[in-house]
């Protein structure tokens, strides 16, 4: 059912409810839900291909969903009253005419929804265009394109910003740019929500992570549990695997034996291993720490069904 | 709807696409002005159908008149820029309709460049030979202002045709491959269904001689039909289609 009247600050930024959408016989989102919290950064992730744009642009109102609904501020995009000065998104870095300014850019869409010319200076400068604002587009780099997409979504000065995969082609400099610029604009108390097909790329930057695989969704965490679920684990290689097996578990320490004969410790680090080893005198062969990575972490999510 | 209609003549101003267009369209009707009005032989100028003939090229601005219409979306799906366009206007038909009326305002542009061109060339070129000129006010006016009136709602037939096809390669050769091949050869053969056709209902506005055309007043209306139909069609099909 549709709300009406002014929706309230009880909804939640973002509602997705069993989104489904099918090209043919292909599904490329499968029933997928969830919720955005105001005030955080969601890391929407996936391999390229999993349905994130295609969720992206159901959400943004430019792709009928099959099935399911998705909401903002607890109504569909096309029915906010004004959705430019509540969502700002930019779906591709490449979306500008090459023979327009990045100014005339602007200034089009400003025109439409009524916001000021003075409007379209500020977010030049906010994103440091203002000196090649009234340059063709054509003669922008990579990076000066995301920046002019990205003063176009803030034009509205918005509480939601929805970003695909802002980092492409971004030099180091212009992803701690983007870093920084999205943490000051949740500080604020507003949201954002970022796709990325590399976790590493949003890993420093993102609260909560929301990962899909073959448009279903396989990962709901914030970024902390996520990296607790499967950090710290200790492989050991010794021929006293028994008493290396009694000697953790009066440590306390979670371990499984491997079927190559090795042991493998769970949430710890090989200097405690190595010491209650040393203590309990059971000979060492080898021992490697084995905190996976954020990203082994990502693809072991999303290519296990894959295969 | 006013401030969607400011920004979409924002964006026909802010490339170069239709001054091009406009340059093109001067080049065209110059050529054929010059051409008709300097190689017809004199007898074949006297008569008050020949000169309409002559001071009527501006016609021609009907094409590039369509081509700006077609470039107006068909340049927003080539590059992405109607993401944004709906991002910021999520209700489609309101964007569309303000560029059929974008359409219909640079059209009645092209229209009085156009028509007032070739009709100066026409004059100057009756006056130069010596030859009586044959219309009176009222033909004048009306033949400059049907010109305006046909340029300005081709600017609309562009806008439809662009949203339906929406590749702009195709969009362009479509419109071409209709005005100068498809029509004139269902004309040619079928005289009684290819005057309904729109080059047709725009010469029969102009009041051009060719037989088998309707009468002005139909022509006119059926031209202004055209225009309305694809426009309805291209914004039923932009609001029913998903963006890429």
């Amino acid at each position: 059912m549709t709300r009406r009247g002014p929706s309230g600050v009880d909804d939640p930024v973002v509602r997705v409810e069993s989104l489904t959408k099918r090209f043919g016989g292909v599904v490329a989102v499968d029933d997928l839900s969830f919720e955005l919290e105001r005030g955080t950064i969601t890391g929407f992730l996936g391999p390229n291909g999993a349905g994130k744009t295609t969720t992206l642009r159901m959400l943004l109102g430019l792709a009928r969903p099959s099935g399911g609904r998705a909401s903002l501020f607890g109504r569909s995009y096309a029915e906010l009253a004004e959705p430019s000065r509540r969502v700002g998104a930019v779906l591709e870095a490449t979306d500008f005419h090459p023979g327009r300014s990045g100014r005339d850019h602007l200034r089009m869409l400003a025109e439409a929804v009524d916001l000021p010319g003075s409007r379209v200076e500020d977010v030049l400068r906010l994103v440091e265009l203002q000196d090649a604002a009234h340059r063709r587009v054509k003669t922008y780099s990579l990076g000066m394109r995301q920046r002019l997409g990205l003063a176009a979504a803030l034009l509205g000065d918005p509480e939601l910003l929805i970003l695909d995969e802002p980092a492409n082609g971004l030099d180091p400099g212009g992803v701690r740019w983007l870093r920084d610029f999205l943490r000051a604009f949740a500080a604020q108390g507003r949201t954002v929500l970022i796709s990325s097909h590399v976790l590493a790329e949003v890993a420093q930057t993102v609260d909560e992570v929301l990962i899909i695989n073959h448009g279903k969704l396989v990962v709901e965490s914030s970024l902390e549990q996520l990296t607790h679920r499967t950090a710290g684990s200790v492989r050991v290689r010794t021929p006293a695997s028994a008493a290396l097996a009694a000697a953790l578990s009066r440590a306390g320490i979670r371990f499984s034996a491997r079927d190559d004969g090795t042991v493998l410790a769970h949430g710890t680090t090989s200097d405690q291993v190595g010491d209650i080893a040393f203590e309990a005198d059971v000979p060492i062969h080898e021992l490697v720490g084995e905190s996976s990575s954020l990203e082994e972490i990502f693809l072991g999510l999303t290519t296990e069904k894959a295969a | 709807m006013n401030s969607q209609f400011r920004a979409e003549l924002l964006k026909i101003r802010s490339t170069r696409t239709t001054a091009g267009l406009v340059l093109g369209m001067i080049g065209i009707v110059l050529l054929f002005s010059l051409l008709t009005g300097l190689l017809t032989k004199a007898p074949n100028l006297a008569a008050t159908s020949d000169q309409r003939n002559l001071l009527g090229v501006g016609e021609f601005a009907g094409v590039f008149s369509a081509l700006a219409g077609v470039m107006a979306v068909t340049s927003e799906y080539r590059y992405g820029t109607i993401r944004p366009t709906f991002l910021f206007t999520p209700r489609r038909p309101r964007v569309l309709g303000a560029k059929v009326a974008a359409g219909l305002l640079a059209g009645a542009l092209f229209g009085v460049v156009g028509g007032v061109l070739g009709f100066g060339i026409g004059y100057a070129c009756l006056a130069g030979r010596g030859i009586a000129f044959a219309l009176d006010g009222r033909q004048v006016a009306f033949l400059l202002l049907s010109t305006v009136a046909g340029t300005a709602l081709w600017g609309a037939i562009g806008v439809g045709v662009g949203a339906i096809v929406r590749g702009q390669v195709g969009a362009i050769i479509g419109l071409l491959a209709w005005a100068f091949v498809a029509e004139p050869l269902i004309f040619g053969l079928l005289p009684g269904l290819g005057r309904f056709g729109p080059v047709h209902a725009e010469d029969a506005l102009s009041q051009f001689t060719t037989k088998h055309l309707l009468a002005a007043a139909p022509g006119g209306l059926l031209l202004v039909a055209w225009a309305a139909a694809l426009s309805i069609l291209g914004t039923a099909l932009a609001v029913r289609r998903d963006v890429d």
